[in-house]
């Protein structure tokens, strides 16, 4: 049976106001969950970091739970070369995950406006992971800077996906240069 | 708002937590009559003071873990490390066993 074409959650976007926080859907990237016993390192990546191995960024977002984002093609190549244990098992969660990036100076200020977590570079450098809510939508933030601009991605259940773009993409309309 | 120390995730509002309420020893199945069965089930000792519960990571690491409280000041005390054996049975595992 061939591949389920992808249909991104997020059906309307918004133009981004000048200087306002760049919010982009990212969800056609390939997700894979890796799931293993707690204090387990299969992918060699801790709770809370996240690293970039062949194109494939690599997050820990849980105590036993890695969420691996890459293209087409690159998540699979990166397991199939991965030698794990029985006890590790992984799931493509592509369809079932919503993903945004939000990429700007003033990224973490709009965030903070819809999500407790401190995005501040000491407690949320380059390379962090967290979960935390998100407008209300529980859901997974990693920092993954582009050329040293700060951008975080935002994961959740696909079924917020318009919900979670718009309530974002209000909050980034505040730091935009007309205002 | 409270400010719960999660043992994996560290302080976090409450509204990110689900309470699990108060933590209790479960009686032997084979063994407990069934005064002893109703009192785990249902009774509170609902204390003006230190009170050890169990919370539910929802928004965060999605793990239960112990802490104490106290129920007049809502103070809480450092839980305990993450694997460590003092949370009760259920705590430090997951609720739904796979998914995210």
């Amino acid at each position: 049976m061939a591949e389920p074409e992808f249909r991104s959650s997020v059906t309307t976007l918004a133009a981004t106001p000048a200087g306002a926080p760049a919010l982009t859907d990212e969800s056609p990237l390939t997700k894979v969950s890796v799931r293993a016993r707690v204090g387990a390192s299969p992918l060699g990546v801790d709770f809370t970091r996240a690293a970039r191995r062949d194109g494939v960024l690599i997050c820990g977002i849980r105590p036993d739970e890695w969420l691996l984002l890459g293209g087409e093609g690159e998540v699979e190549a990166l397991l199939a070369a991965a030698e794990f244990d029985a006890s590790v098992n992984r799931i493509d969660i592509t369809h079932s995950r919503l993903c945004l990036r939000l990429t700007g100076v003033r990224s973490a200020s709009a965030l903070e406006k819809v999500c407790s977590l401190d995005f501040g570079d000491m407690m949320f450098p380059d390379g962090a992971t967290g979960s935390a809510s998100v407008a209300k939508v529980s859901s997974d933030l990693v920092r993954d800077d582009i050329a040293g601009e700060p951008s975080y991605l935002l994961l959740a259940d696909r079924s917020f996906g318009q919900y979670l773009y718009d309530a974002i993409h209000d909050a980034t309309t505040e730091f935009a240069d007309s205002l | 708002m409270l400010l719960v120390p999660c043992p994996h995730c560290g302080p976090r509002n409450s509204a990110d937590m689900s309470y699990q309420g108060e933590a209790s020893s479960r009686p032997d199945p084979s063994s407990a009559t069934p005064a002893q069965w109703r009192d785990y089930l249902y009774m509170e000792h609902n204390p003006a003071g230190w009170l050890k519960e169990n919370w539910y990571c929802s928004s965060g690491c999605r793990r239960f873990f112990s802490v104490e409280r106290h129920t007049v000041t809502s103070e809480f005390r450092e839980p305990p490390l993450p694997g460590s054996k003092t949370a009760e049975p259920g705590a430090g595992t997951d609720r739904q066993g796979g998914g995210s």
